[in-house]
């Protein structure tokens, strides 16, 4: 091989190194920048399911909360000053988190549904306790209960949720409490069994009464009793 | 320089070639008329006298059929081609020139950008053509150029000669020059710090006529005479990488901006038909504070993000290693609102007429 030949052949293997080098160089940027993107995106997630068992150490600790609150009123039940719970904001902020956190984590994940059965537990706890209290002093709270489902055969049950999100931030007085009716849970299980609600989604108990599916919002509001929806303080 | 009915700027690109700070003996400027309907002979005319311009009339035939009878016209070791919209700094020849010092080169491509940019779309542009300089320098460096633009490439004879002159090319005549240049082995490199200024579109038809032309050109020279470029493992990362990913990025441009409309449409709709019947002050007047709880991150936002702030960096990366002037702002706003939105318009209208073979003018 002449001189002349070599520095050729030795230019180009020159040149195909650079080439591999940058190329190299450029799939090592595309790998990190993907990496960070991925790993950004698992952090940030990791973030919400933490806030998730924030949320659920809370949840346990208002469920225990109302429990105590219970036994203790059983003494004295009409004690104004013991004898209204300050879950129903609580509540409806849990329930929004949770409803979003569904949404981006899928419904059949375990922390989601976990944290469902949870808040389940607890409205069904708000529920019964706002109830004896205004049975034993003949206040008249209107409760909304809402039985959805998320297994793609309840066609109406986002507008359903939408329109009572509005009625419950237009009307603070309401106390509406949201189940997903095939949550596998025995309270919640007997809790439909015992308000007798069919599989008829959306469906609501007003104040006891039974209401199924939904058209609009005007309807909805038909089916409360006259004076519920008065933007007036709560009286329980 | 081709001109054909460049009446209105024919005179100033010629000026600024007449500029350029090379030895006079050793440029030669030619001017050929091909065909021009306009004051276009006219303008040349005035340069008949200088020492340094040559003027051919020929009847009309096309881009390419007048660059070859500019190469025809000069015995030169190296040939560049300016449009005749197109201005050049007066150093840009000196940058150009060491690029062919390798054997192995072919063609050298300079950095452009838009010519006073004035209006929000030549501002897009502008950002577009710099990103552009950026892009090409990193190409450049693994052989991965397959366009060698109107405005101020220059090519080696020699090579030129033996690949037998520019053809029609589908319209994209640089496009199948640099394309052949790399199916024959030799390589292309970039200059980037020899800048060119090109009169950009300054209306959305005139652009998306462009653009189609480019993307048709692209698309039928591609996929006809140098479709054995794609996958081709003897040409390297530009037949392994650069087309394919070409290809990928007109396919994908469009099947996004398709999921984009699709998911657009779906979401309103539903979140109508979900408002409908509540008052609009709740259900279209925004109320609370910011919870990041809330806020939509996933993978493809993120990814969108990251690519965007790629770009960006490229356009700003680009403006420094070129030395270009002028503020970039802008265009930086401009092309991270607006070019996303427009380019749809082009890439649908190109797969379009490729796919039903329909041709349309140059201009």
């Amino acid at each position: 091989m002449s001189p002349l030949v070599r520095i050729a052949v030795g230019a180009n293997l020159l040149k195909m190194s650079l080439i591999v080098r940058n190329a190299l160089i450029a799939l090592f940027i595309t790998i990190a920048l993907a990496g960070t993107v991925a790993y950004a995106v698992s952090y940030l997630n990791r973030a919400r399911i933490n806030e998730l068992s924030t949320i659920e150490d809370q949840l346990s600790i208002d469920i225990l909360s109302l429990d105590t609150q219970f036994s203790l009123l059983e003494t004295a039940p009409c004690d104004s000053a013991a004898s209204s719970t300050t879950l129903s904001s609580e509540l409806s902020n849990m329930g929004s988190r949770l409803s979003y956190a569904e949404n981006q984590l899928g419904s059949d994940n375990e922390h989601v549904i976990r944290l469902k059965e949870k808040y389940s537990l607890l409205e069904i706890r708000d529920y019964l306790i706002t109830k004896k209290f205004a049975d034993a002093c003949g206040t008249k709270p209107t409760t909304v209960l809402y039985f959805y489902s998320n297994a793609g055969d309840c066609a109406n049950c986002d507008k359903a949720g939408y329109a009572l999100s509005y009625l419950h931030d237009t009307y603070p007085i309401l106390r509406v409490y949201s189940f997903d009716y095939n949550l596998e849970l025995g309270a919640l299980k007997t809790f439909i069994a015992l308000t007798k609600v069919k599989r008829d989604l959306p469906a609501f108990v007003i104040n006891g009464k039974q209401y199924y599916g939904f058209t609009s919002l005007a309807d909805l509001e038909k089916q409360f009793p006259k004076g519920a929806l008065a933007t007036s303080t709560a009286t329980l | 320089m081709p001109c054909w009915n460049e009446a209105a700027t024919v005179a100033a690109t010629t000026n600024s070639l007449l500029a350029l700070d090379y030895p006079k003996e050793k440029l030669e400027i030619i001017l050929v008329d091909d065909g021009s309907t306009d004051a276009t002979p006219a303008a040349m005319a005035r340069f008949a006298k200088h020492l340094q311009v040559r003027i051919i009339s020929k009847k009309n035939g096309g881009k390419h059929t007048a660059l070859n009878a500019g190469i025809a016209a000069t015995r030169a070791e190296f040939i560049g081609c300016l449009d005749a919209d197109s201005f050049v700094e007066p150093d840009a020849l000196r940058e150009i020139i060491p690029c062919f010092a390798n054997t192995h080169i072919a063609a050298a491509t300079a950095a452009l950008s838009v010519h006073t940019p004035e209006n929000m779309l030549q501002h897009m542009q502008n950002a577009e053509y710099i990103f552009g300089i950026a892009y090409r320098h990193a190409f450049a460096s693994i052989n991965g150029l397959y366009v060698t633009p109107g405005p101020f490439s220059f090519y080696r004879r020699t090579v030129i000669e033996e690949l037998g002159g520019f053809r029609h090319g589908h319209q994209t005549e640089d496009m199948e020059m640099a394309l052949r240049i790399q199916q024959a082995g030799y390589g292309i490199e970039n200059a980037p710090r020899a800048r060119v200024y090109t009169k950009a579109p300054n209306t959305i038809s005139k652009l998306i006529q462009q653009r189609i032309r480019w993307t048709t050109g692209f698309l039928r020279n591609i996929l006809g005479e140098y479709r054995g470029l794609i996958g081709n493992t003897r040409h390297g990362v530009l037949g392994m990488l650069v087309l394919p990913s070409a290809l990928v990025a007109i396919g994908s441009g469009m099947v996004l901006f398709f999921l984009m409309l699709f998911t657009l449409v779906q979401n309103a709709l539903t979140a109508l038909s979900i408002r409908a019947g509540i008052p609009l002050l709740y259900a279209y007047v925004p109320s609370g504070s910011f919870d990041w709880f809330y806020f939509p991150i996933n993978v493809y936002l993120l990814l969108g993000v990251t690519t965007l702030l790629a770009s960006l960096s490229f356009i700003v990366v680009g403006k420094r290693i070129s030395k270009t002037p002028g503020y970039i702002a802008l265009g930086l706003v401009l092309y991270t609102f607006l070019y996303g939105l427009v380019v749809p318009l082009w890439l649908l209208r190109a797969t379009a007429d490729v796919t039903f073979g329909k041709n349309r003018r140059w201009r």
